[in-house]
């Protein structure tokens, strides 16, 4: 695991490429990116990476959300489900919006604060949430 | 006030998640089941009926969280009741 965070330093100048690697690996390796920005604080485009990082969700949590919001709204399957989808267009009113936060937060393990489950209307923003939560629990 | 509303709601499917996986759905099908149709009766400015409900659902949330409520029979007929003196 220590090799692998030293290569993406490596490959830092290219950075969104690496940036997507440390992404796709295990839960584990949030925290060696931490470490690893330590390290390159100075590095002018780090903030970028991080702040991107926070940003962007996994395509697998994406995809997870997506399968947890077309059970829980009992979709068809021929349904377009993409991550900028909005709940309220696939159909979905405010309780129904609460029970997928409630079923998201049963399947990765992380409890939404009230506050942040209210802010919550798209796809992509639950990802983005949870892959937060989800590293402030690894962390 | 709808933020209350969704409040108690997470509070009662929190509540459930303590139960044993059959009481659970049952529990889950009744509260929403509850919700939804006050959700479409209840008229959204009638501010103090919605009040009443909701002092009402904290109530009922309270019973159902102690760990004593396993079976909803108790929690059945109180619901039914309240379902009966709405109409």
């Amino acid at each position: 695991m220590a090799a692998f965070s030293a290569t993406s330093v490596t490959f830092a100048s290219s950075l969104k490429l690496s940036l997507r690697n440390n992404v796709i690996t295990e839960r584990t390796s949030n925290l060696k990116m931490v470490t690893v920005g330590w390290r390159k604080n100075s590095f002018p485009s780090l903030k970028t990476n991080r702040f991107r990082v926070s940003c962007a969700a996994k395509p697998e949590t994406v995809q997870k959300v997506c399968d947890i919001v077309r059970k829980q709204l009992s979709l068809p399957a021929e349904t377009q489900l993409t991550s900028e989808s909005k709940f309220v267009d696939l159909g979905a009113d405010s309780l129904d919006t609460v029970e997928i936060v409630m079923t998201l937060e049963e399947e990765f393990e992380i409890t939404v604060e009230e506050d942040s489950s209210q802010n919550i209307t798209t796809v992509q923003e639950a990802a983005d949430l949870i892959e937060k939560l989800v590293e402030k629990k690894a962390a | 006030m709808q933020k209350q509303v969704l409040s108690l709601y997470r509070g009662f499917l929190r509540a459930a998640r303590s139960k044993s996986p059959e009481d659970r759905h049952q529990v889950e099908t009744i509260v929403s089941t509850e919700f939804r149709q006050n959700s479409k009766q209840v008229d959204r400015k009638n501010f103090i009926y919605i009040e009443y409900l909701l002092r009402r659902g904290k109530k009922q949330l309270e019973q159902l969280k102690s760990p004593d409520t396993v079976r909803l029979s108790s929690l059945n007929v109180s619901l039914s009741q309240t379902k009966n003196s709405e109409k």
